[in-house]
């Protein structure tokens, strides 16, 4: 029992952290927005280092990595508020096809040269889809996202929603540590009556309380990812619990990075707005959080996980 | 991450449930907070102690079993599976033991270590005063060096377990002209020393677990200083490390509270309402939050890191789950829950923990005062005042 990163593991992540820090920060999302939501630079330099092949098994020259190292990558993606379908193509779309034993594309996924959005029940659109469902456009509140309504069912495979789910939630907990940082920073430098406004207890216990939150949603989180990644038999459960802890947490800390903004935040000059609204589409996204609340529900109530102090991993 | 217990951590789980199931007294004991109480659940520290299970992450040498704190995690889930009690020596096994391995002498560690282990001698702690409870570092009782001796005067007030323990132990101001943070003193003193009054306070439930403690002139040898005259803020500090940190409030606690709710809510699911349904489904989510939290604190420390103000986190989280979980059992429980005992005779145990769980958020540090160390400590923010 080692409830644990592996060094390579955290490099890993640290190495796509330092990237998008440097290479896509605050001002990208401001030039997308106003000249066009994607960038094929942005899009080339994630080829480049391979995280579209990080699922793709090396017989299919991917790096043939798993779902653990996806969902720090993707809570890195959530941080970075990157807008390019990384995340639904390389972390949610390659396991499920690879899984599925749908190989063919797999080659061209990992050479960046095709993009995969796959439609699900629950999700009434789909994200950077327009390729293959040339259907009508819907506007998000997040600026960035690219949304199309789909012309026939999605899939409604449960394996699929908590793939979804799953790197929704690792998103969110990105976002959420993300817009904490933020507001934390301007609590330092925003000075009234004399002070920095973060030395005042008001604005002090609000944001502890956003890390208190963030941090156990990360171990829900973690959990679920080990269980998807081997298939154990209540994964679902753990990918909701998962799902349910990092929406929240995220939702706290963006109302609470708004307040801590004051009047700023209610403006469109902060970023924190990116970071908010990209938090609001993901909660709603993959199953909302009654979705997910269900089937814990049923699980814990339902009486079909084991409970108690000796199932702390069941 | 492995997500698998060894054969080695699985036959250890087999052996602590079995003693448990075979020890573990059938019935409830009478709260701790009282004469009766607390005489039967120091009867089982020393039930406890002849199993050797009485301070398991302990070296063998003062009494432990050594195990690493994978092991403890697994005996704390089998302990409170089992319904074991609470644990009277609780400011021994996590507080002072610590304490005193980190900074006691040998002679320190072999005269007070082993009957703790063994339950003979319970201790009870003293820190708060009158004028110095969230703010310790205003504590005013006096500790005058005379030969030998330190002669202690004042008064000490919440102290935990002091109305029938045997042992005590705080800080005390050994430079009389020292201010704040120095000149303060680490001693141990024996509870029935001449010159202590204790006088037990009556807590919210009626019954009296803690007490203030008056001291006037107690002469207390030399030798029951701990890491040296001035040093007390510092072990202090690190006293109060262990009482956040990671062993205080095992997660088994919480899991445990977590099924009997979920258990609760079913018996009363005809008349509980959606939003208890949804707190009881916080309460399991948030309970499991917290193990897999603590096992992934545990692994980084078993791999040699450190647990520093994210124990603030810890302490914030557990006290308000346990407080919404109690809360959420006396909403189901609807016009049964302000009985003492039910109309079969139990103990309303809901009811002494909804009470009990109130004192989480404000013993061991107030979760104002863990906010701020959150806020300053960890995300950086300005002290007040600061310009």
């Amino acid at each position: 029992m080692d409830f644990r990163f592996t060094d390579d593991q955290l490099t890993l992540a640290e190495s796509v952290r330092d990237y998008l820090a440097g290479t896509h920060g605050p001002e990208v999302l401001r030039r997308l927005d106003s000249e066009g939501n994607r960038d094929p630079a942005i899009w080339q330099g994630l080829v480049d280092m391979g995280l579209t092949g990080l699922l793709v098994p090396e017989e299919h020259s991917g790096l043939g990595l798993g779902l653990v190292e996806a969902a720090l990558i993707a809570t890195e993606c959530g941080r970075a508020c990157l807008a390019e379908p990384l995340v639904d193509t390389a972390f949610v779309a390659v396991p499920w096809l690879v899984r599925r034993g749908e190989v063919a594309e797999l080659g061209a996924i990992a050479a960046g040269t095709r993009k995969v959005a796959l439609p699900h029940v629950l999700n009434p659109w789909v994200a950077d889809g327009a390729d293959e469902f040339p259907g009508q456009p819907l506007q998000s509140v997040d600026p960035l996202r690219n949304l199309v309504m789909f012309p026939a069912s999605g899939s409604a495979d449960p394996h699929l929603l908590d793939l979804g789910a799953l790197m929704s939630a690792a998103q969110l907990v990105g976002l959420a540590e993300a817009m904490l940082h933020q507001a934390t920073e301007y609590a330092k430098v925003r000075t009234q009556f004399g002070q920095p406004v973060g030395a005042f207890q008001g604005l002090k216990h609000q944001l502890a309380s956003c890390a208190v939150a963030v941090e156990f949603a990360k171990p829900a989180l973690w959990y679920a990812a080990g269980t998807l990644e081997c298939m154990s038999s209540n994964t679902s459960v753990h990918v909701s619990h998962a799902k349910v802890m990092a929406t929240d947490a995220a939702i706290q800390t963006a109302e609470t990075a708004i307040q801590v903004h004051g009047a700023m935040g209610y403006t469109y000059e902060v970023d924190l707005h990116f970071w908010m609204k990209r938090a609001w589409a993901l909660a709603g996204s993959w199953g909302d959080r009654a979705c997910h609340l269900k089937r814990i529900d049923q699980a814990v109530i339902g009486g079909t996980l084991p409970i108690g102090p000796e199932h702390t991993f069941a | 991450m492995h997500l698998e217990y060894t054969p080695e951590q699985q036959a250890f789980r087999a052996e602590v449930r079995a003693w448990m199931e075979a020890h573990v007294p059938k019935e409830p004991l009478v709260t701790l907070e009282c004469r009766e109480g607390y005489d039967q659940h120091v009867e089982w520290e020393r039930t406890l102690a002849s199993g050797n299970w009485g301070m398991v992450t302990w070296p063998e040498a003062y009494g432990g079993r050594g195990l690493d704190l994978i092991q403890w995690l697994i005996f704390e889930e089998e302990y409170f599976r089992a319904g074991g009690p609470n644990r009277a020596n609780q400011n021994g096994i996590f507080l002072l033991g610590p304490t005193i391995m980190e900074f006691g002498t040998e002679e320190q560690k072999a005269r007070f270590l082993p009957p703790m282990a063994r339950g003979e001698v319970i201790w009870a702690q003293a820190w708060s005063e009158p004028g110095a409870g969230s703010d310790m570092a205003a504590i005013q009782s006096k500790a005058v060096r005379d030969g030998d001796h330190y002669v202690i005067t004042g008064q000490k007030t919440w102290s935990s377990r002091a109305a029938f323990a045997d042992w005590g132990f705080g800080i005390f101001r050994t430079d009389p002209d020292s201010k704040r943070h120095k000149g303060l003193t680490f001693i141990l003193f024996d509870l029935n020393s001449p010159g202590i009054t204790r006088r037990p306070i009556r807590q919210l439930h009626g019954d009296t677990g803690f007490a203030e403690l008056f001291f006037d002139e107690v002469r207390v040898p030399v030798e029951n200083c701990l890491a040296g005259e001035g040093e007390g803020w510092n072990v202090a500090m690190a006293t109060a490390g262990f009482e956040r940190g990671l062993m205080l409030r095992s997660p088994g606690r919480f899991q445990a509270t977590a099924k009997r709710l979920v258990e609760l809510y079913r018996a009363h699911e005809a008349e509980a309402s959606p939003a208890a349904r949804e707190a009881v489904v916080q309460a399991w989510m948030q309970a499991q939050a917290y193990a897999w939290n603590t096992y992934a604190v545990a692994a980084k420390i078993m791999a040699g890191g450190k647990i520093g103000a994210e124990a603030s986190l810890n302490k914030i989280f557990w006290s308000e789950l346990d407080r919404a979980m109690h809360r959420t059992a006396m909403q189901i429980l609807g016009a049964h829950a302000e009985l003492k005992r039910f109309g079969n005779g139990q103990i309303n145990q809901w009811l002494e923990g909804y009470i009990f769980s109130l004192s989480g958020p404000i013993y061991a540090g107030s979760n104002e005062v863990q906010r701020n160390i959150i806020a300053e400590r960890l995300l950086g923010l300005p002290r007040a005042g600061a310009g």
